[in-house]
Formats: C-alpha cells, structure tokens, sequence
C-alpha cells in the first residue's frame, strides 16, 4: 500500500476545527508575562525632536517604556545583502520614515493599561518632505531618506546574456511598454505574535514567534542583538495560522521585544491587531516596469531588455533585494528567449518596508512579460496562441538552460496549452467574442504561461552584488533543509521537521513519506513541526518559503524515512538470516521476498534496537533515531558570468481565463478560471488542491481589488479591511484545475513546489482578458488593481470604438 | 481635502467679527472642544474630542489666528495632535456686510490629516471635515442670536 500521491485527509484538521490548535496567542510559557503596545508614527518622513515619557511611565501598571535610542545602545542595525549603509533597527532612533514606525514600546501589567498609556507619550516632530513614487525615488531631486546612503536607489545592477543588440538589430519590430505593480499584501488571519525573554545569568534570548523562517534570518537576528547564535532561542508554536511570506516580516519585531525584555528585565508578549499590521508589517514591492521586445514578423521573440525598479519602503531589510532576483533564473518565463539585457533597482521611499510574499517577485515579473505576449501578437495581427506557441519550449529541449543560468528539470508545455484550448473551447469562443461585441456586451479571453520556480538557492541572493563584490567573501549555494524520524522503544515513530508549516499540511505529507518507507498507516506516525532552534534539525535555508517543501523538504523526510528503514533491514537481515536485498518492507513487517510467511514485526526490530542490544549486529549503534539532512547540486552560486540557477525545480502553469466587462460601471466579471499545473508528481493531490485555490485567491486580489494606498504625503490610506479590499468566497469565481505530471528527474519522489503559480499568472491572465474584452476600445491595461474606476475611466477617455 | 462655502449670519458685521474671535463663543461652538484657552495673542490651546469612524480620541490643538483684517477677514490655522494622528487645518474666512443686520460669511479650507485617522478614517474623512464645519456655524448662529438679544 503506498501512500504517497494518495488524497490522504489532513491530520492537522481534527485539532483546528476543533478548536485544539496552540497559536502563539494561546501561549503563556513563562509566568510573570507582561504585556506590550508600541507608538507609531503618524508621520511619512520626520524628524523625531523630543519624546515625552514621563506621564506614561507614571501610569500605575505600566512597567517602563523603552525608546529608540535604548535599543540602538544595546543592538546593531540589522545586516542586509547589499553594499549601502542603510542603518535599520526595529525601532525609529532620530527620524521616522514611514507611517506606523514604531517609535516607542511601553510594558504594563496588561494590554489595556499598555494602550491608554501610548496616549500620554507626546512626541515632537520635524516633518520632512516625503518621497512616494518609485519613479521621484530615482530622481536625484527627491529628499533623500538615508543620509549615509546619499541617494534613494540602495541596489542597482545591469545583467546582459546572449547577443542583444544583434537581436534587436535583426528584429522586424521593436516594442516597448511600460507597466505598474501594485503594493500588495498577503493578509494572514492571525496577526504577528512574540513572546520574549531574556536571561541575564545566561546572556541568552528565548523568543516565541509566529515566525516561519528562512533561518538566514535568524543570523540577522544574532548580528542585531550582538550574542552568539546558540543565545539566540527562536521556538515557533505548533500551529501558525497563515503567512504566504508575510510572517517573516515579524523577525524586527523578535528583536525589539527581546531587547524591551533586557532592558525591563522582565518576559514581555506583544499581539499585533490588525490596523499595525496593515500599516506596518510587510508587503510585496510595487514596481514599474519598462519592457522592449525584438520580435520577428512571424512572432519569433529574438530579445528582451527589462528595466525594473522596486520599492523596498523606508528601509531595505532582508531577504530584500531578493525580490528583485527571485525570478531572475526564469526571467523569459516558458520562452525560448536568449538574448537577454536586465537592469534591476531598488529604491526606498516613505512607505512600509517589504519582504517576502506569495510569489515573491513572480507577480512583478510575470505582468510586464505575459502582457507582453498580448500586445506582440496584437501587434504583429497574430493569434496569441500562435506567437505562445512559435516561443514556447518543447519538451524535448528539457533540461532546459535560460539566457540568465536557471536549470528547468522537466516540463510538456505544450501538453498543457493543447489541455487548457480543449477545456476552454478557443475558437468557438472567438465567434461568441464577435457577436457579444455587436450586441454590446464584452467578453475577453486571456492567456498566461508561467514557469513557476520552487526551492530556492540560496546564492540567487547574491546577485545583488556584482561578480568582484560577491568575489570577496564566501560563496553560497544549496538549500539545506533537515529532518529526524526515531523510533522509540515500544515502536512509535516520530518525525521532526523544520520546514515550519503555516498551513500547507507538512505534517500529513511527512505522515505519508515516513509511512511508505517503513510500511506502516500514516495516522499511527506522530510528525512534530514546531520548531525549536538549540533542538531541532535545522539548517540555514530552513523555513516555509519559495514552495520547498515539495522538492526539498520532503526529501529530507525521505531520506530520513531512508536511513531508518535500512537500520531496520540491517537488523532484520540478521533475524531472517538473509540479505538485505531479499526483504521487503510492507504490513508493519519486513518478510522475505520469496516466502512473505517469513517476517519479523517493526516492533519487534526496533524493541532490539532499544531493549536487546546483544541481538544487534555487529557495531550498529543502539536505538533508532535518524537525521538527513537535504540539498541538491543543481542549487550552485553564482558564477562570474552572473549565470544562476536561482531555484532546484520549475513547475508550469497555463491559465484561460473568460471575463465580461460591464463598460457602463467599469465592473469586470470572471465568468470562467482554467488553470493547467504541470508540479511533477503530486505528494497529496488534496493539498495540492487547497494550495492551488489559495495562491490563485491571492493573485486575484492583487489583480482586482488590493493595494496599500499612499497619498501623496506618504500617508497611509488603506489601515482597515473596508479600504484594504480582500477577495472573499463570493468574489472566487469557477475554477477548473486540472494537471500533468511530468516527474522532476531531479527529486527523490519527482516531485516539485507548487501553491505560488497562480498567484503570479492571475494578475496578469485577468489583465489579458479585460484588454482583449474591451479590444474595441483599444483600450491596454498596464496597471493594477482593475478597479471599476480605473477601468470605466479607461473607457471612456476613449472617444472611438471598433468593432 | 478641501471645500468652501457660505452661511448668511444675523449680526452686524462689526458683531460678527467679535464673536468669532471670542475663546468662549469658540469653545461652545467648536465640536468636541473640551476646553480652551489664550495663550498669547491670537494664539490659542484647545482639548478636543473628535470621532471619524471608529478613529475617536483627544487632540490637544493649537489654534492660531492670522492676517487679521477686523472686520472683513482672517486667517484660521488649527493644529491638532494626538493619539489617533494629526490635522493640520487651514481656513480663510471672509466677512461681507448683506445690510445693517445680516453678514454673509464666506470661507474656504484646507485640511490634511496623518496617521491613523488617515488610514481608518479616509472614507469618511470628507464627510465629517463637512460636518464639522456645518455645525460650528450652526452654533455660531445660535450664539450670534444670544448677542443680539443682549444688545
């Protein structure tokens, strides 16, 4: 009985839907908690003269308030991976440079006394001019908001691969766009959360978060609060309710409450509510784009140049600038595009700092590029799925090497187009197009393919720095991850993860790994994923983020399932008087090949490992407790040509989507959402299922209805879920999912990340449809979210309409 | 945001012009002013209680007056700072003589708010700045009226 790829129900669900989850909310570790508020800024850009904290410090139950220049005495700005001197701490010191900076922390007996005692702080600022627009952040006449920096642009890097400028030399058309990514945010139903505590008579932290990793982050952390990694305790809670990215964006604040710990030497829990988060936790960057495409009469793509700019918010802080580079690897997307110029920025601006998110810089990426493919073929009068396909890679040009260094294991692109016009209908929606348009009523019909890069490298990050920067220190590379299956003395397996779910089932698809390996039922394996820094098996790549789990994290349950079961055969080879090579594992038992009546109980092997030593075989260590630790070659740094390959596995998405657009309201209707996934085999079609609707929820946000919205002063306009629109289950429109599975070659169980595709081809694929919907209109949408305001002004600043 | 408008006010413009400056007529038609007080010249401290959307709480303000053109005209400029953000207000306010018993009172204003009245409170920022407004020269007219029965 195998259970892998089997729709196996997800063991968390008992204890979440009733009411058993532990959230970091429900901890209380340590007696003698006290709890925190912070003062935020109201102000975009200002000078923080003088703070006033007496009366608050006075209010009877308040413990103390803890200031900027406090913790900047106790801890050094958080390192990042790029060359300028941006000096961020997890609080404002002299200046504030986005709204909801935190600007001081008061500790009381409570919340409640903590919160009526933020109104007593009176706080004199200078305001200062702010900057907003990406594009006034890269004028040298913007205010400048890191004086040591001297500029607003805090990376800039020029890529080149192929022959360009022989590309666009040959090129029947050159054509150029420029495009607009929203700032957009991720929303998890539970908030940030920490508990903290520092131990003088050890030195050391211990701080409880929500916080999901990557544990790069957590030598960001030690470097901040200056002490040796191993007094730096991060223990996450067995259940996180949500992130998509957001949560990592916590880590600053695991730093302040520790050092406000220190410095009122008492355990302090800091609950975000929902306002702080909107305003001041973290986001994807919003970007523009400007795009030039050489392309051939028949819609050959020769070259692209790709300018883009990202706004990381009042500080860069890590992982960023990685948005930028995440997708550098599978810059062309699914096309085979070898000419290829790239010239990345990143600015910061009077806004929110940003971090990882869903995606992480698919969206970004993906709007300028498959809008492109629309406009080329609108462009050159070609069918877009003729030019898709005259560009599109075949499947036997896999493993396929990009322009920019990526690695693409395997893939049938074509399969999966040939699926999505089946299921769709193509040309007999093309003639229902014509007639809708006469009657006038406009459906539109668009397309996108994405190649969707799962288990990052770690050395994509540093592309930030050019070759002769990166040259100076070390290398990196891989994309660790670890895992520990034991077994104890009266046969229960355990499994140890520290791939820190936040909700994607780790624990039921490590359940059904360990259980094929040893042959037994899933449900009777207890898989432990909270994560525990001084206990668990972790690595520095560790953490739920660039959908590793499927290619990397499960693998390194593999292969700890691997090591386990070969002990047991060891053992049981010498029980049998056999070979190794002559057993099977099934049932519970390990029995002879040929004469299944011979076997011997798991529980009987292991109770050798544990009470019988003596019947052990010669050397083998007592007891059964396996750890593996996983990464893959392919994961190398870059090299001197700037050549990476950013990710281990790329899966394929192929989305059709049908909309109608109401051009009296500007309202856009999604009548019908086919999305093709191509993730190599599917560990547990269930979840896949889950994360899939998920990710494409989230990318219909951004495409419809979400930004965090600024003024032109900076300030802040979308602090509540009335003005920071979210999808909800009326607005999720009919979604056909349907899948081929071409196996990575690369991956133990041939299986790739999955759950980010959709969240970066909906954005895009509903920008197709809208533009070819309102094509009468020549009407091109270059901006998100499709608002009904934006669309009816599109519209109707449009004089002539051909039909 | 900004807006302007006009109310017609019983009372000389001599009258009109009087009140408007006085810290009590002000007080009692200000929306939510707990208190206020000269501090110098033209230059008055006000406690104010004000709620946009679920954004309520205390604003200490400083209300300064300027460009004063007794009786035509002046300058309003009200900063106001506190727990849920900032305003910062400016309004013109101009006085125009109708005939011996009624002004016409025009004005024009300026308002920007910061933190987080701005995020909440946006939707309904403009509404409430309306109403505010409305209000303070409803009252104005009803103090106006208590002048003119004491004259």
């Amino acid at each position: 009985m195998s259970y892998i790829g089997k729709p196996v129900k997800r063991f968390e669900d008992a204890r979440l839907v009733s009411g058993e989850g532990t959230y970091i909310d429900d901890l209380s570790p340590l007696p003698n908690i006290h709890h925190a508020a912070i003062l935020r800024s109201p102000h975009a850009h200002a000078r923080i003269k003088k703070l006033h904290i007496e009366e608050a410090a006075n209010l009877p139950g308040v413990m103390g308030v803890v200031t900027g220049k406090e913790v900047a005495a106790l801890t050094r700005p958080f390192p990042v991976g790029v060359k300028v001197p941006v000096h961020y701490y997890p609080i404002a010191v002299d200046k504030v440079r986005f709204v909801g900076e935190a600007v001081a922390v008061i500790v009381a007996k409570n919340r409640y006394i903590a919160e009526d005692a933020l109104t007593l702080i009176k706080v004199e600022y200078e305001a200062l001019d702010p900057v907003v627009n990406i594009e006034d952040a890269l004028s040298a006449e913007s205010a400048v908001l890191h004086d040591e920096v001297g500029s607003n642009i805090v990376n800039h890097r020029f890529f080149n691969y192929g022959n360009v400028d022989e590309a666009f030399k040959n090129a029947d058309h050159v054509i150029s766009k420029k495009f607009s990514f929203p700032k957009v945010s991720a929303t998890p139903v539970e908030n940030y959360g920490v508990i903290a505590n520092y131990t003088k008579s050890e030195g050391a932290y211990t701080i409880w978060s929500n916080f999901h990793g990557p544990f790069t982050l957590h030598s960001v952390m030690t470097a901040a609060l200056k002490v040796p990694s191993n007094r730096l305790r991060i223990i996450t809670p067995k259940d996180i309710g949500g992130s998509y990215g957001i949560k990592s964006g916590v880590f600053p604040y695991m730093v302040l409450m520790g050092v406000v710990s220190r410095v009122l030497n008492v355990p302090v829990k800091w609950t975000e509510d929902r306002q702080e988060h909107l305003m001041a936790s973290s986001s994807g960057t919003d970007r523009v784009s400007w795009i030039e495409a050489a392309v051939k009469k028949d819609g050959t793509i020769l070259g692209l140049k790709m300018k883009y700019a990202d706004n990381v918010g009042g500080y860069i802080r890590a992982p960023e600038p990685a948005s930028l580079y995440r997708t550098h690897s599978n810059a062309t997307g699914a096309y085979r595009i070898q000419n290829v110029e790239i010239e990345a920025i990143a600015v910061v601006t009077n806004k929110s700092p940003t971090g990882l998110i869903r995606g992480y810089g698919g969206p970004q990426h993906y709007f300028p590029l498959e809008r492109m493919m629309q406009i080329i073929s609108d462009e050159l009068d070609l069918d877009v799925i003729e030019v898709i396909k005259k560009n599109l890679l075949t499947k036997e040009e896999f493993p396929y090497q990009t322009a920019t260094g990526g690695i693409y294991d395997s893939g049938d692109y074509h399969k999966a187009l040939n699926l999505a016009l089946e299921s769709i209908d193509y040309e007999g929606f093309k003639v229902k197009q014509k007639e809708a348009w006469k009657n006038g009523k406009y459906l539109g019909l668009g397309f996108a393919s994405i190649v969707e890069p799962s288990g990052s490298n770690m050395g994509y990050i540093t592309l930030a720095m050019t070759p002769e920067e990166r040259a100076k220190s070390l290398p990196k590379s891989g994309c660790s991850e670890g895992a520990t299956v034991s077994i104890d003395p009266q046969g229960g397996i355990n499994v140890r993860i520290s791939t820190v779910p936040t909700g994607q089932g780790h624990e039921t698809v490590s359940a059904q790994i360990v259980a094929d390996a040893l042959g037994v039922d899933p449900s009777t394996i207890r898989v432990v994923a909270e994560l525990d820094t001084l206990t668990s098996p972790w690595s520095v790549a560790s953490g739920s983020y660039s959908s590793r789990f499927g290619p990397i994290g499960s693998s390194a349950v593999y292969q700890a399932a691997q090591k386990v079961r070969l002990k047991l055969l060891e053992i049981a080879k010498d029980q049998l008087n056999t070979t190794v090579d002559k057993l099977v594992v099934g049932d519970g038992k390990i029995s002879l090949k040929d004469d299944l009546e011979k076997s011997i109980s798991i529980k009987r092997l292991v109770g050798l490992a544990h009470w019988n030593t003596e019947g052990l075989p010669n050397g083998m260590e007592p007891g059964v407790h396996e750890s593996a630790f996983y990464t893959l070659p392919v994961a190398k740094s870059p090299n001197e040509k700037d050549l990476v390959n950013g990710s281990v596995t790329y899966g394929f998405v192929f989305d059709a989507v049908q909309v109608e657009v109401d051009i009296d309201t500007g309202e856009v209707k999604i009548l019908d959402y086919t999305t093709i996934h191509d993730a190599g085999n599917l560990l547990n079609p269930n979840i896949v299922e889950g994360q899939i609707m998920g990710g494409l929820a989230h990318g219909l946000g951004a495409a419809m209805y979400e930004e965090l919205a600024y003024d032109e002063r900076g300030q802040f306009l979308t602090g509540s879920f009335m003005d920071y629109l979210c999808p909800t289950a009326t607005e999720i429109p009919k979604v056909t999912i349907k899948h081929i599975e071409t196996p990575s070659p690369i991956t133990p169980l041939g299986a790739k990340g999955l759950g980010e595709g959709n969240t970066m081809s909906a954005p895009v694929v509903i920008a197709n449809a809208v533009t070819d919907a309102l094509k009468p209109f020549n009407v091109s949408i270059d901006q998100l979210p499709l608002s009904p305001n934006r669309i009816w002004s599109k519209i109707h600043n449009k004089s002539t309409v051909k039909i | 945001m900004n807006g302007e408008g006009s109310i017609q006010l019983n009372g000389k413009i001599g009258t009109v012009f009087t009140s408007l400056l006085d810290p009590e007529v002000l007080k009692n038609c200000i929306m939510g002013c707990n208190e206020l007080t000269k501090k110098e010249d033209n230059t008055y401290v006000a406690d104010l209680s004000v709620g946009v959307a679920a954004v309520k709480g205390k604003y200490d303000a400083t209300i300064f007056l300027a460009d004063l053109q007794p009786p035509n005209s002046y300058k309003l400029i009200v900063n106001g700072e506190g727990a849920p953000g900032f305003v910062d207000a400016e309004a013109e306010i101009q006085l125009v003589p109708i005939d011996d018993e009624n002004t016409e009172l025009r004005y024009t204003y300026e308002a920007a708010v910061g933190g987080k009245v701005a995020a909440i409170g946006q939707r309904m920022l403009g509404g409430v700045a309306k109403l505010i407004i409305k209000d303070f020269f409803k009252k104005i007219k009803k103090e106006l009226e208590k002048v003119n029965i004491a004259d």
